[in-house]
C-alpha cells in the first residue's frame, strides 16, 4: 500500500493548541485530497510539542486519465472571440467539434487530461496545508513572510519513501527529521511511517499524544505509591503537550507549609508549576507532588527534583507571607484599594461595583424574603480579596481567599461561603450555589455586569466578547433556575439599571432603561433557548411555544417548568390529540375571523349553548379554567397539563357532533367564542400555535 | 565550574561576544527592563542587521521588599541579547550558552513553555516562551512582532536571562542574598547581600514611604514636554531617554499607589504615545 508521510518540525508549540491542531490537520488534508481528486484509505495525524505529523495510506500512484470538455463561442462568432478561445485551450480550429444546441452551433473541444503523478500533486497539497492552516495565534520569524505558531525548522515529506519536493519558509523538504532536543538531536532519515515512529522512539520521542498521556497518568499513579493523585484532566492534557519523553518524578512539599489552606498549596503547584498534587488514604493533601520531566537524566532526576522543590518552596514561602500579611487587617479594609481598580472605564471602579452590589442584592433579598443583613454583609465583602496580596499573586484564588479570610475573622458562615460561591457556576454546567445569600450575590453580580455593559451598548458581536458577557448570561440563567429566588428577570434588570449612578459616570452613549432591558432580555432568551434545547433536551417547538409567553412571565424557572410539563404532556396520546383539537379550533377561528374581518374573543353565553356536547365542553372548561389558572400561579405545571389533558374527550366530542358554522348567527358566534375560550385556557401554559403536529 | 554571579556574567559576555554581538554597557538611566534599552527597542526597528548583548540592572519599584524577601527585588539584573534577523539555530545557540555557563540542559530539564510578551507602555509585543530549568523560569525568549506600534521587519529575537534566578539555580541556593557575588574561595568573598541589600532596603523605603508624589507628577510632566520638544527637533536618542524617564516615573507613582484608575490608564497611554513618537522618528531618521 502507498504511504505519504509529512512532518512539520517546529520550535515548541503551545500545549493548549496541540489537540486542535491535530484535528485541523486531518480535516484540511481530507478536503485537500478530495479537491485534487485523490482517493485514500486512511488519514492519521499526530502532534508533539515540536512536530505536527500526517500519514496518509492507500493513495493511488497517479490520478486516472480523463477527458475535459470546453465549450467555446458560437461558430459564427467574431474572429477575435474564436481566436481567443483557441489560444486559451491551445487547440487548432480544425480539431474542434461542433456542438449543436437549441441556442445555436458552438465550438467544442475535448482535451485528454492524462492522470497526474500523485507525488507531484502531493507537493501542491502539502504546500496548501501549510498555507491554509490557522493557529489561534501565529507569528513571523523570517524574511519570507509566512506565518506559523512558532518558527518551522524542518519539513519531512515522503511518498513511498521518495522525497516530495516542497519549499516553504526558506526550507526544502527532505526525508530527515530529528528526535529529542537534548537526548538525541542528530537528524536521521526514514523511509516509512513505521520506521519514522520507531526511530523517533529510539530518539526519545513518543509520537502519539494519547500514548504519552497514558504514560504520564500511569507514571504519576505509580510514584504516588500509597497516596492518590488528584484527578485533573486539564492538567494531564497540558502536561502531555509539554513533553516528548515523559518521565514522572516525585518531589516533597516541606511539612511546615502543610498548614496553609489546600487551594493555596495546590494552586501554585498546578497552575504555575504543572505539578500533580496527591491525596493520602484519608483524602487529605499529601506532602508530595508529581512533576513530569522531559528527559531521562544521568542522575535519575535528582537535580530536577531538587530544582523543582526549591521553586515550590519559594512559591509557598511567598504564599505563607501573603497569608500572614493579608490577615493583619480586617477584610473590609481592602475595599479602599478597590477604588483604584477599574471595573470598566465607563462603569467605574470595583469599589463602585461593590457599592452597587450591596444595594442590588439587598433589593433582591427583600423581594425573596431572605435575611437582608447576611446578603448585605456578603456583598460588602464580595470583592475585598481582589485587593489582597494572595489574590494578586494567584488570581485563581479569588473568592476562595475571601472565604478563608472571612472565616478566620469569624464572619457568619453563610457570608463566608457567599464570598466563594458568588463566582459559581465556574464553568458551563458547573455547580450552582445552594445557600440563598450566595445565590443572590451571584445573581446580583451577573445582573450588574450584564445591565451595565448593555446600557453602554457593549454587547457580544460575532466572536468578540471581551467581557465574557455570553458566559455571564449563561451563568445568570443557571442561577435563576432556582425555585427559591424565582425573580422576574425584567424587573431585576430594572433594579440593576437603577442602581447605577449614571449621571456621575463618563458614558458616551447611554441607552435608557426600557431599551437596555429589552435588548438584554432578548439576549438572555437566546441563551435560554439554547439551554432548554441543548442542555434540558426539549424539542424546538416546545421551547418556542413556552418562550411565546415569556414576555408575560419573565421568570426563567417558571418557564423551564412549563417546557418540562409540555414535554410530558406531548409524550402521551392525550397531548397529541389535544394539540390536534387546538389546531382545529385555531384554524376555524382564523378562517372565520378572516371571513368576517373580526377576531372572535368574547364571553360565552351559557344560555345560547344548544347542543349537549357544547354544553358539556363549556361546563368542563369553566370548571377547569380557574383550577388551571391557580395551578399555573403556583407553578404546578405538571398538574396543570394533566388537567388540560382531561379536557380532551370533551373537545373531541364537540368536534365530532357539533357544527360550528350553523345558520343561526348567535349560536355560531357563541360556538366561536367557546373555541376561543378553549384556546385561551391552553395559552395559560404556552403558545400552542408554535407547536408542530 | 565557577558559578558566582560575576563569573557567570563574564561567561555570558564571552559567549555572546563570540556570536558576533556588540557587548554594550547598561543604559545609564533607570530602566524597568533590558528591553527598554535603545539598543533593543530602537534597534529592533528597521532593516539593518544588529546583534548586541549587555547586562541591564532593572528597577521594579513595586517588587521592592526591603531586602527581606528571598526572591523579590527592587532592582534585579537582566542579561539581554538581541539578534536581528533571528538566526535559524537560535534555540540551539541559546542552549549552548547555558552549557557554557555550566547548566546542563539534560540534568536541568530545560523546557520552552508558552509565554507571549507584551509591553503596553512600549506598544510592543512578541511570541515566545519562558524557558524553565527544573521548574524555574530562567529566561524570556521572544520573537518581536511589533515595537512602538510598528511591525518588526525583519523579526528580532530577544533573550532575557533573569540573572538572579538563573544563578540561584546554578548555585542551588534559596535566598538571593546568599548568592556568591564573586569567588567564595577568593581573598575577599562577597555575597549578593553584601553588595545589594542596603540598596534594596533604602529604595524600598523610598518607593513605598518617602516618594513625594507631587514632585514625581511634576517630573513626569517635564519629561513629557522635554520628550516632545526633542522629537520636534528630530533628536531621537535624547527624546527616547526622556520617554524612559517618564516610564520610570510612572512605575514609581504606580508602586506608591497614588494613581486612580483613570490616571493610571491615562498615564500608560501617555508613555506609549512618547514611545510611539520616538520609534516613528527613529524609522524616519535611521537610513538603512
Amino acid at each position: 500500500m502507498t504511504e505519504w508521510l509529512f512532518e512539520i518540525l517546529s520550535e515548541e508549540i503551545p500545549s493548549r493548541m496541540q489537540p486542535a491542531a491535530q484535528a485541523q490537520l486531518k480535516e484540511l488534508t481530507e478536503k485537500a485530497l478530495q479537491k485534487h481528486g485523490l482517493p485514500y484509505e486512511s488519514i492519521r495525524t499526530f502532534v508533539t510539542p515540536r512536530r505536527l505529523t500526517l500519514v496518509v495510506q492507500g493513495l493511488p500512484l497517479k490520478t486516472p486519465d480523463r477527458v475535459e470538455e470546453k465549450k467555446g463561442p458560437k461558430v459564427d462568432a467574431s474572429q477575435e472571440a474564436i481566436e481567443g478561445f483557441l489560444k486559451m485551450v491551445g487547440v487548432e480550429r480544425k480539431n474542434c467539434e461542433i456542438l449543436e444546441t437549441s441556442k445555436g452551433h458552438f465550438l467544442n473541444v475535448k482535451i485528454n487530461q492524462p492522470g497526474r503523478r500523485t507525488e507531484e500533486l502531493l507537493s501542491q497539497v502539502s504546500l496548501s496545508l501549510l498555507e491554509k492552516f490557522r493557529w489561534p495565534k501565529s507569528m513571523y520569524w523570517d524574511t519570507e513572510k509566512v506565518t506559523w505558531v512558532r518558527p518551522i525548522r524542518g519539513l519531512l515529506n515522503i511518498f513511498n519513501g521518495n522525497v516530495v519536493p516542497l519549499s516553504y519558509a526558506n526550507l526544502k523538504s527532505s526525508n530527515k527529521t530529528q528526535g529529542h532536543r537534548f537526548l538525541a538531536p542528530t537528524p536521521f532519515a526514514v523511509q516509512s511511517f513505521d520506521e519514522y515512529q520507531k526511530k523517533l522512539r529510539d530518539h526519545y520521542v513518543i509520537l502519539d499524544w494519547q500514548e504519552r498521556r497514558q504514560l504520564i497518568q500511569d507514571g504519576i499513579r505509580k510514584i504516588a505509591e500509597n497516596s492518590k493523585p488528584c484527578d485533573d484532566e486539564t492538567l494531564l492534557d497540558e502536561v502531555t503537550g509539554l513533553v516528548e519523553w515523559p518521565v514522572p518524578l516525585k518531589g516533597r512539599v516541606d511539612e511546615h507549609f502543610m498548614n496553609l489552606p489546600l487551594e493555596v498549596i495546590t494552586t501554585p503547584m498546578r497552575v504555575h508549576q504543572r505539578y500533580f498534587p496527591f491525596k493520602d488514604a484519608q483524602g487529605q493533601l499529601a506532602p508530595y507532588f508529581g512533576v513530569v520531566a522531559n528527559v531521562d537524566s544521568s542522575d535519575h532526576g535528582k537535580t530536577i527534583v531538587r530544582g523543582n522543590e526549591r521553586v515550590l518552596r519559594a512559591r509557598l514561602a511567598d504564599a505563607q507571607f501573603f497569608w500572614e500579611q493579608d490577615q493583619k487587617q480586617p477584610l473590609e479594609h481592602f475595599n479602599i484599594a478597590l477604588k483604584t481598580r477599574l471595573f470598566h472605564q465607563s462603569l467605574g471602579s470595583l469599589f463602585d461595583k461593590v457599592e452597587r452590589l450591596v444595594k442590588l442584592s439587598t433589593r433582591i433579598a427583600e423581594k425573596g424574603g431572605v435575611n437582608k443583613k447576611l446578603v448585605e454583609r456578603a456583598a460588602l465583602l464580595s470583592k475585598a480579596d481582589l485587593a489582597s496580596q494572595m489574590v494578586n499573586e494567584f488570581p485563581e484564588l479569588q473568592g476562595i481567599m475571601g472565604r478563608y479570610y472571612a472565616e478566620n475573622q469569624k464572619e457568619n458562615i453563610e457570608v463566608a461561603q457567599a464570598l466563594e460561591e458568588q463566582y459559581w457556576p465556574k464553568v458551563s454546567g458547573g455547580r450552582v450555589p445552594e445557600s440563598l445569600p450566595s445565590l443572590i450575590l451571584a445573581m446580583a453580580d451577573r445582573l450588574d455586569t450584564l445591565v451595565g455593559f448593555f446600557a453602554i451598548d457593549i454587547t457580544p458581536t460575532g466572536s468578540k466578547d471581551p467581557f465574557a458577557l455570553r458566559r455571564a448570561g449563561l451563568s445568570l440563567i443557571a442561577l435563576a433556575l432556582n425555585p427559591q429566588v424565582d425573580l422576574s428577570m425584567v424587573e431585576a434588570m430594572g433594579w440593576a439599571y437603577e442602581t447605577y449612578p449614571w449621571k456621575e459616570l463618563p458614558v458616551p452613549q447611554l441607552k435608557n432603561k426600557e431599551e437596555t432591558r429589552a435588548d438584554l432580555w432578548t439576549f438572555l432568551l437566546e441563551r435560554f433557548k439554547f439551554y432548554l434545547r441543548d442542555v434540558q433536551g426539549s424539542p424546538y417547538d416546545h421551547v418556542d411555544a413556552v418562550l411565546g409567553v415569556a414576555h408575560a412571565n419573565p421568570r426563567l424557572f417558571d418557564l423551564s417548568l412549563r417546557v418540562q410539563a409540555l414535554d410530558q404532556l406531548m409524550d402521551g396520546e392525550d397531548g397529541q390529540n389535544l394539540l390536534v383539537a387546538y389546531k382545529r379550533a385555531s384554524n376555524i377561528l382564523k378562517i372565520e375571523g378572516e371571513k368576517d374581518k373580526r377576531t372572535y374573543q368574547g364571553q360565552v353565553k351559557e344560555e345560547a349553548l344548544t347542543a349537549a356536547e357544547e354544553k358539556e365542553l363549556f361546563k368542563n372548561l369553566s370548571l377547569k379554567s380557574p383550577e388551571i389558572e391557580n395551578l399555573v400561579k403556583k407553578g404546578a405545571f405538571v398538574k396543570a397539563v394533566q388537567d388540560l389533558a382531561t379536557l380532551r374527550p370533551f373537545v373531541d366530542q364537540f368536534f365530532d357532533k357539533v357544527i360550528v358554522n350553523t345558520d343561526e348567527k348567535n349560536v355560531r358566534i357563541n360556538r366561536l367564542h367557546l373555541l376561543a375560550y378553549f384556546r385561551g385556557v391552553l395559552h395559560q401554559i404556552a403558545d400552542f400555535s408554535k407547536m408542530e403536529g | 565550574m565557577k558559578t558566582d554571579f560575576q563569573t557567570v556574567i563574564l561567561k555570558l559576555q564571552e559567549f555572546w561576544s563570540q556570536q558576533g554581538c556588540v557587548i554594550l554597557q547598561p543604559y545609564d538611566a533607570e530602566l524597568g527592563a533590558g528591553t527598554f534599552h535603545p539598543a533593543t527597542t530602537l534597534k529592533a526597528l528597521g532593516a539593518q542587521p544588529w546583534r548586541a548583548a549587555y547586562v541591564q540592572p532593572s528597577r521594579r519599584p513595586a517588587d521592592g521588599r526591603y531586602g527581606e524577601n528571598p526572591n523579590r527585588l527592587y532592582r534585579h539584573h537582566q542579561y539581554q541579547v538581541i539578534l536581528k534577523p533571528s538566526p535559524e539555530d537560535v534555540q540551539d545557540v541559546y542552549l549552548e550558552s547555558l552549557r557554557y555557563i555550566g547548566l546542563n540542559p539534560t540534568l536541568h530539564d530545560i523546557r520552552f513553555v508558552e509565554d507571549d510578551w507584551e509591553s503596553p507602555t512600549l506598544g510592543a509585543s512578541g511570541l515566545g516562551w519562558e524557558v524553565w530549568a527544573a521548574g524555574q523560569e530562567i529566561t524570556q525568549f521572544t520573537y518581536f512582532q511589533q515595537v512602538g506600534g510598528f511591525p518588526c521587519e525583519p523579526v528580532s529575537v530577544e533573550l532575557t536571562y533573569g540573572l538572579e534566578r538563573l544563578i540561584m539555580s546554578l548555585q542551588d541556593i534559596e535566598n538571593v542574598y546568599d548568592l556568591a557575588w564573586n569567588d567564595p574561595k577568593g581573598p575577599s568573598p562577597m555575597s549578593y547581600g553584601d553588595v545589594a541589600q542596603q540598596m534594596e532596603r533604602e529604595f524600598s523605603a523610598f518607593s513605598f514611604e518617602h516618594v513625594d508624589a507631587s514632585i514625581l507628577f511634576r517630573h513626569l510632566e517635564d519629561a513629557e514636554s522635554m520628550c516632545a520638544h526633542l522629537v520636534s527637533n528630530k533628536l531621537v536618542l535624547p527624546a527616547y531617554e526622556y520617554c524612559l524617564k517618564a516610564s520610570h516615573l510612572f512605575n514609581l507613582l504606580d508602586a506608591r499607589g497614588v494613581l486612580s484608575v483613570t490616571e493610571r490608564t491615562n498615564m500608560i497611554g501617555r508613555v506609549r504615545t512618547l514611545a510611539h513618537q520616538c520609534c516613528r522618528l527613529w524609522m524616519e531618521t535611521s537610513h538603512d
